[in-house]
C-alpha cells in the first residue's frame, strides 16, 4: 500500500462516472473549475454506456455516450480516476471538503496501453464477463468492452493465473504486477454525489426462478444481447442457442413490491422493456413478444406514442401479475397469471422470460463522510433536503446529488438532475471561493 | 513494464498464491476448449450437436461456445432448416 500524503486541490469532486456524473462534471469544467471524477469501475459511462439503445428516440445509446465520454476524457480541467473510491470525507470550518482517494491496481500503465489486446489474446484464463452479465466469458486480461473508457487493458488479479503471457506478449511494457493499492487525501470545495443505481436481484423472487432456469433472464442481460456489443451472434436463449420465438416479459419486477422491499415504481421498466420488445421485433421478425404489466406508466413526452408504436407492431400487453413459472423439459416456460381483463388465472407457454427488473439504490453513499450526516430518504435514496427549492440539495451544505442516486429516473431526468446538481455547486465554490460559506 | 531485467509477473509471483479454483477453472476450460475446437475440425455444429458429442449441458457449451467466438476460434456458418438453431465452425485464420 502507497501513503501518498499530498495533498491534492480540486473545485470539485464528483463520486461516480455514469451519465449524472460525467454532465455534472463535464459542466463544472466547462465553467472552469478543476474536477476530480471518480468511478470505482474500470471504466467511466456507468450503465448507460452498456445499453442498446435509448427510449423513447431508439437512439444507440453508445453513440451518445461515447462522444460526452471522450469529452470528459480529454477535459483539461478533469481528472478521470477508474477503479476508485472516495471515503472519510470530512467538511471543514471554511465549507471545503477534504476526502480520501483509494485506487486499486489495474496491473496496468494506462498511459502506456495501446489497447492493442494482445495481452488479451495471450491469457489463457476463461471467466465469466460481469459486461456482459454472465452471458459469455473474457480472459483475466482484458479490456472492459471496445468502447471503455479509458480503452485500456486491466488485469483481473483474482482470477489471473500469474502465468506471464500477457507482459511477454505486450508490446509496450505497460503491464506491471508490482502496482499497488494507492490512497491519497484531496481537498476539494463541492461534492457531487452521483452515484446511481443498482438493479433488483431478481434471486430475491424464487418463484419466478432466477438462476434456476436458464431461460429467465433479466432486463439487462436483454439490453447486452441487444447491443452492437452482444455476448451471442444474435438473441438466443442461454439453455441451448436456439433463436427464441415466443419471449414474455414479466413487469415491476422487484418494483411496487412490498414482499421485496422495493415499494415505489421504479419509472423505466415498463419503457424500457416496450423498447426492448421493439427492438426484438425487428431483431426477431417472427417472434411473439408479451408484456405481463401491472400498470403501462407512459408519463415522458412521446412514450405514450412510444407504447402506441409497440402496439401497432404486434407486441402483446397483458394485464396480469405473473404467480409463477415453471420449467418444461424442453425449456420452455409455463407462467401462471392472472388476466386481470378476464379475471381467469391462466397459463400460457413461452420460450424465453425477461424480468424486467427494478433500480435500487446504491448503498454506501452515507458511510463516506464522518463529520458530516448525509441523510437518506425512506426509500435509502440521497434525501433531498428541499426538493421544490432545488432538487439537487442535500442536507450537508456543499454535497449535491445528481442522477439516480437521488431517486429512479431515466436518461434526461438524470442529466436534467446533473445538470442542477453542477449549478448548484458551481454556486456553492464561488461562495466558498468568496469566503461566504461557514458551516 | 519491466521491473530491471525482471518480469513483474514474478515479483507478484513471490508473494502470491494462485487459488486452487482459478487453476481448476483454467484446467477445465482447456479441456473444454479442446473438445469444443476438435468437435467442429470435421463439420459445421449446432449447440445441441456439440452437447451430444461432447456431453455437457447445452447452456454450458453456449456459454463457451461464444467465448471461442469472442476469441476468434469459430465463427456463424448459417442456421438450421427450422430457423432454430445456427452452425458454428472452425474460423479460417489464415
Amino acid at each position: 500500500m502507497q501513503d501518498n500524503q499530498k495533498i491534492k486541490e480540486y473545485d470539485a469532486l464528483v463520486i461516480g462516472a455514469g451519465i449524472a456524473g460525467g454532465e455534472a462534471a463535464l459542466n463544472l469544467a466547462n465553467l472552469g473549475n478543476k474536477v476530480l471524477l471518480i468511478d470505482k469501475d474500470l471504466t467511466v459511462g456507468g450503465k448507460m454506456i452498456m445499453l442498446s439503445k435509448v427510449f423513447p428516440t431508439l437512439d444507440c445509446s453508445a453513440c451518445i455516450t461515447t462522444p460526452k465520454v471522450s469529452e470528459i476524457a480529454r477535459h483539461s480541467n478533469i481528472t478521470v480516476l477508474t477503479s476508485t473510491e472516495a471515503s472519510d470525507i470530512i467538511q471543514k470550518d471554511d465549507g471545503t471538503f477534504e476526502a480520501l482517494i483509494t485506487t486499486q491496481p489495474r496491473y496496468v500503465v494506462v498511459e502506456d496501453c495501446t489497447g492493442c489486446q494482445l495481452c488479451e489474446e495471450a491469457c489463457p484464463v476463461n471467466v465469466e464477463d460481469e459486461y456482459q452479465y454472465g452471458l459469455a466469458g473474457r480472459k483475466a486480461a482484458f479490456i472492459p468492452f471496445s468502447i471503455a473508457s479509458p480503452r485500456a487493458a486491466a488485469i483481473d488479479i483474482e482470477n489471473c493465473t500469474l502465468c506471464g503471457a500477457c507482459e511477454r506478449a505486450c508490446p509496450t511494457h505497460c503491464i506491471d504486477f508490482t502496482q499497488t493499492e494507492e490512497k491519497y487525501t484531496i481537498s476539494c470545495k463541492t461534492v457531487v454525489a452521483a452515484t446511481g443505481f443498482q438493479l433488483f436481484d431478481p434471486t430475491l423472487i424464487p418463484r419466478y426462478g432466477f438462476g434456476r432456469f436458464k431461460n429467465v433472464i433479466t432486463s439487462m442481460q436483454m439490453e447486452r444481447q441487444l447491443a452492437p456489443t452482444r455476448p451471442f451472434n444474435t438473441v438466443l436463449r442461454p439453455s441451448d442457442g436456439k433463436m427464441p420465438d415466443n419471449i414474455a416479459y414479466i413487469l415491476c419486477t422487484g418494483s411496487r413490491d412490498k414482499t421485496v422491499g422495493t415499494p415505489i415504481c421504479s419509472q423505466v421498466c415498463c419503457m424500457y422493456s416496450t423498447k426492448q420488445a421493439q427492438l426484438l421485433m425487428g431483431a426477431l421478425p417472427m417472434a411473439d413478444i408479451t408484456l405481463y404489466y401491472l400498470h403501462i406508466r407512459a408519463f415522458g413526452k412521446g412514450f405514450n406514442e412510444f407504447y402506441a408504436q409497440a402496439q401497432s407492431m404486434g407486441v402483446e400487453f397483458v394485464k396480469g401479475k405473473v404467480a409463477k413459472i415453471t420449467e418444461k423439459e424442453d425449456g420452455n416456460l409455463i407462467l401462471r397469471y392472472e388476466d386481470i381483463n378476464t379475471g381467469k388465472v391462466t397459463e400460457t407457454e413461452h420460450d424465453m422470460v425477461v424480468l424486467s427488473v427494478g433500480i435500487l439504490p446504491n448503498e454506501g453513499i452515507t458511510g463516506l463522510f464522518t463529520n458530516r450526516k448525509l441523510e437518506l430518504d425512506p426509500f435509502n435514496y440521497v434525501s433531498q433536503s428541499s426538493p421544490l427549492e432545488s432538487p439537487a440539495m442535500t442536507t450537508v451544505d456543499g454535497v449535491f446529488v445528481a442522477g439516480t442516486a437521488s431517486g429512479p429516473m431515466d436518461i434526461p431526468d438524470s442529466i436534467l438532475s446533473a445538470g442542477a446538481a453542477s449549478s448548484e455547486a458551481a454556486n456553492y465554490i464561488r461562495k466558498v471561493s468568496q469566503n461566504k460559506v461557514t458551516v | 513494464m519491466s521491473n530491471g531485467n525482471k518480469k513483474t509477473v514474478l515479483i507478484l509471483k513471490e508473494k502470491r498464491q494462485v487459488p486452487q479454483k482459478v487453476k481448476d477453472n483454467l484446467k477445465y476450460f482447456v479441456k473444454i476448449k479442446k473438445e469444443i475446437l476438435k468437435a467442429l475440425k470435421d463439420k459445421k455444429m449446432t449447440v445441441p450437436e456439440l452437447s451430444e458429442v461432447i456431453n455437457k449441458p447445452k447452456d454450458e457449451i453456449l456459454y463457451y461456445l461464444m467465448s471461442l467466438l469472442k476469441y476468434g476460434f469459430v465463427e456463424v456458418d448459417g442456421i438450421d432448416d427450422m430457423d432454430e438453431y445456427f452452425y458454428y465452425k472452425l474460423k479460417d485464420n489464415g
